[in-house]
């Protein structure tokens, strides 16, 4: 750590202090007392006292990261009140409209984003598609989170041969092919809406796995972890207590991004037919169903593709922005 | 009764790819309650190593304690079980690391942390912790002591982060104090305060200390014995008054003749010894320390010097220096300026 200048806050005085720290004679201008115990400086120089706090400051002021969490909340919002207010005004998302003239409409008031080739009304799938991509992102991040943690923390705390033995199998995850690997589980375990999320999640553990191993690692070598073993806490204790809130950083990180990741293999795997079957709706569904028509009808790709890449773009910045928010070290 | 810590041949060594590193090699001392030893040597020389085996905290495997006895109260701490080691530690015997700007952790506010020991051996509850907490970083000397107690570590400077982990040393009133190089990653105005510190402390709680340094200047204000250790061994044990007046090892002479110096000439050079500290896996063999010291004889690479009384509680590793006056360090610095 650099040497940092003066601080006042080293030798409180009472009185307001120059630069050095000496006493000012304050004459005619006598600053407000603050009541208590209060101290000169804790207004002054520092008001947020948490962690949290801090971050959640840090955070606030990333444009880039706020507008991906405000866009994710909208989207949630939509996804989660959209069975009290879309079928007031849209048509149901999957009822197939088989009149003459229904499908393939170009946008209109009625329609907002147009319909499909069965009459659909492409506006509610896209609402009720991004119900589907953001459970499978979350539900899939969670399953990889769980067995990522478990099997990184005992890999990175314990070390030896458990170590040698969870991060060959990582390796060996690491090298099939992602998406092949994908489809192979999903050919095994049947397609479905479930399936999708379980492969997903099955397949992101080693990325997790190795991103919390090696953070546990640096932070296990810091003195604050000899410093509580020598005042007598046990494995279990410094574990939980002293390795992991400081080691949990990067995984806020990569977990978000990999929400988007997920969202993104989810709609791969819907586009190749192995993801959620119809008529459910899915915005990779929905691309691999408009794919055909793109020149005839390019709302049908337009509006399920800006869906996923907005959302997508949403969760990698928010992400990036959790990275620059948690680094204590980043003083404002 | 027995001594508060009596330890006797300790050995720890270390497995690497490279072979067996001899870090610590028949270590004995006695630490009476309220005493202060002194423990100095270059680095590698197994000073610390000697700190973290007494609390049992050296990292096993690679790490083990292959030999020796380290009686706490008369109890082998090497023989305890892992729940005991844990009871003792921070609680009987606690420890003071070398830089306060990592030993603190950050997620907590370090109020926390020093109510943790408490909350651990005290079983004390939350807010009896953070009272108790409030007086021991009073006691230390940190002003508004309720309020930043509510800070966190990277809200402290450095001489207040060592402040505070003074205090969570002392939390439990513990039997012993090992200061692990305390003072080094501090500057020297606030090394003297920390110091002082630590003795007024000890007045207080009458708590013995074991005082690792590289300091000569240290041990000379605080400590009541002085152990001298090179390659893992220790090479020179007594008495303050012993070491510093009446040294009877080749390398004690050097580390004295290599201090700076009030009373010469500012433009003279320093005296260091000549040389390198000895790689731990490969020792040369007999005296360690012979192929820098500039009494050697042909016996002393065969030979491993065994300690010799020098007085009723002096002992030093080096047969031949009875004959030798300290004076001789003159030669040794002579070397030192024909660099």
């Amino acid at each position: 750590m650099s040497p940092r200048p003066h601080d006042p806050r080293d030798h409180p005085v009472n009185g307001p202090v120059d630069v050095c720290g000496h006493e000012v004679k304050t004459e005619g201008t006598t600053l407000p007392t603050l009541p208590g115990n209060a101290h000169v400086y804790d207004s002054a120089v520092t008001a947020s006292r948490t962690l949290w706090g801090d971050a959640w400051r840090r955070l606030r002021k990333n444009k880039l990261a706020i507008t991906g969490l405000v866009w994710i909340m909208i989207v949630v919002t939509m996804t989660l009140t959209a069975d009290l207010w879309v079928p007031l005004f849209f048509a149901d998302p999957i009822a197939v409209n088989t009149e003459p003239g229904a499908s393939l409409q170009s946008p209109s008031w009625e329609h907002p984003f147009g319909t499909d080739k069965l009459g659909r009304d492409v506006f509610s799938r896209v609402i009720y598609g991004a119900r589907v991509s953001l459970a499978v992102g979350v539900l899939a991040v969670s399953i990889s989170l769980v067995i990522g943690l478990l099997l990184g923390a005992l890999s990175g705390y314990r070390g030896g041969a458990v170590d040698t033995f969870v991060m060959r199998t990582a390796d060996v995850f690491f090298a099939f092919p992602y998406i092949l690997f994908a489809i192979a589980l999903i050919a095994v375990l049947g397609p479905s809406y479930r399936n999708v999320f379980i492969a997903i999640g099955i397949l992101g553990w080693p990325s997790i796995a190795r991103v919390f191993r090696s953070s546990i690692l640096s932070v296990k070598e810091n003195e604050y972890i000899d410093a509580a073993r020598a005042m007598g806490a046990s494995d279990f204790r410094i574990m939980f207590r002293h390795v992991m809130p400081n080691a949990i950083a990067p995984i806020i990180v990569y977990g978000t991004m990999s929400v988007g990741g997920a969202i993104i293999t989810e709609a791969a795997l819907s586009f190749l037919g192995m993801g959620v079957q119809p008529p459910t709706p899915s915005w990779g569904l929905m691309l691999s169903d408009a794919k055909s028509l793109m020149f005839v009808a390019p709302w049908l790709t337009i509006w399920p593709g800006f869906a996923i890449l907005t959302t997508v773009l949403a969760f990698v910045l928010l992400g990036d922005g959790f990275r620059d928010a948690l680094d204590v070290k980043m003083k404002d | 009764m027995p001594p508060l810590l009596q330890v006797k041949g300790l050995a720890t060594h270390f497995t690497t790819r490279d072979g067996i590193v001899k870090a610590v090699d028949g270590v004995s001392f006695t630490l009476e309650a309220g005493k202060t030893l002194g423990v100095v040597g270059e680095s590698g020389s197994g000073k610390s190593v000697t700190a973290l085996s007494i609390m049992r905290l050296v990292q096993e495997p690679q790490g083990r304690i292959v030999h020796g006895e380290v009686l706490f109260k008369g109890e082998d701490v090497v023989k305890m079980n892992d729940a005991k080691v844990r009871a003792l530690r921070g609680d009987r015997i606690a420890m003071i690391f070398q830089d306060p700007m990592t030993s603190l952790n950050p997620v907590y506010r370090v109020g926390r942390q020093i109510g943790e020991s408490l909350m651990l051996h005290k079983g004390m509850s939350k807010s009896e912790a953070f009272e108790r907490t409030v007086e021991l970083l009073d006691m230390v000397g940190i002003p508004h002591a309720r309020e930043r107690a509510k800070d966190y570590p990277h809200q402290f400077s450095g001489g207040m982060r060592q402040r505070a982990m003074i205090a969570m040393a002392l939390a439990c009133d513990p039997d012993i104090l090992i200061a692990d190089e305390p003072t080094t990653a501090l500057d020297v105005t606030i090394q003297a305060q920390i110091l002082e510190l630590m003795i007024e402390m000890q007045d207080r709680t009458g708590a013995a200390i074991i005082m690792i340094t590289h300091d000569l200047g240290v041990v000379a204000d605080m400590a009541d014995d002085v152990m001298v250790m090179y390659a893992g061994k220790q090479v020179e044990y007594g008495t303050a008054d012993d070491v510093f007046y009446r040294p009877r090892h080749p390398y004690t002479w050097g580390l004295l003749a290599s201090l700076p110096r009030h009373d010469v000439d500012e433009k003279a050079c320093l005296n260091p010894i000549a040389g390198q500290p000895p790689s731990l896996i490969n020792v040369p063999p007999g005296c360690a320390f012979h192929p820098r010291c500039v009494h050697a004889r042909p016996e002393c690479s065969v030979e491993v010097p065994e300690l010799l009384s020098a007085g009723s509680t002096h002992v030093a590793a080096c047969p031949y220096s009875a004959g030798l006056t300290p004076e001789a360090c003159g030669v040794l610095a002579g070397r030192g300026d024909a660099r």
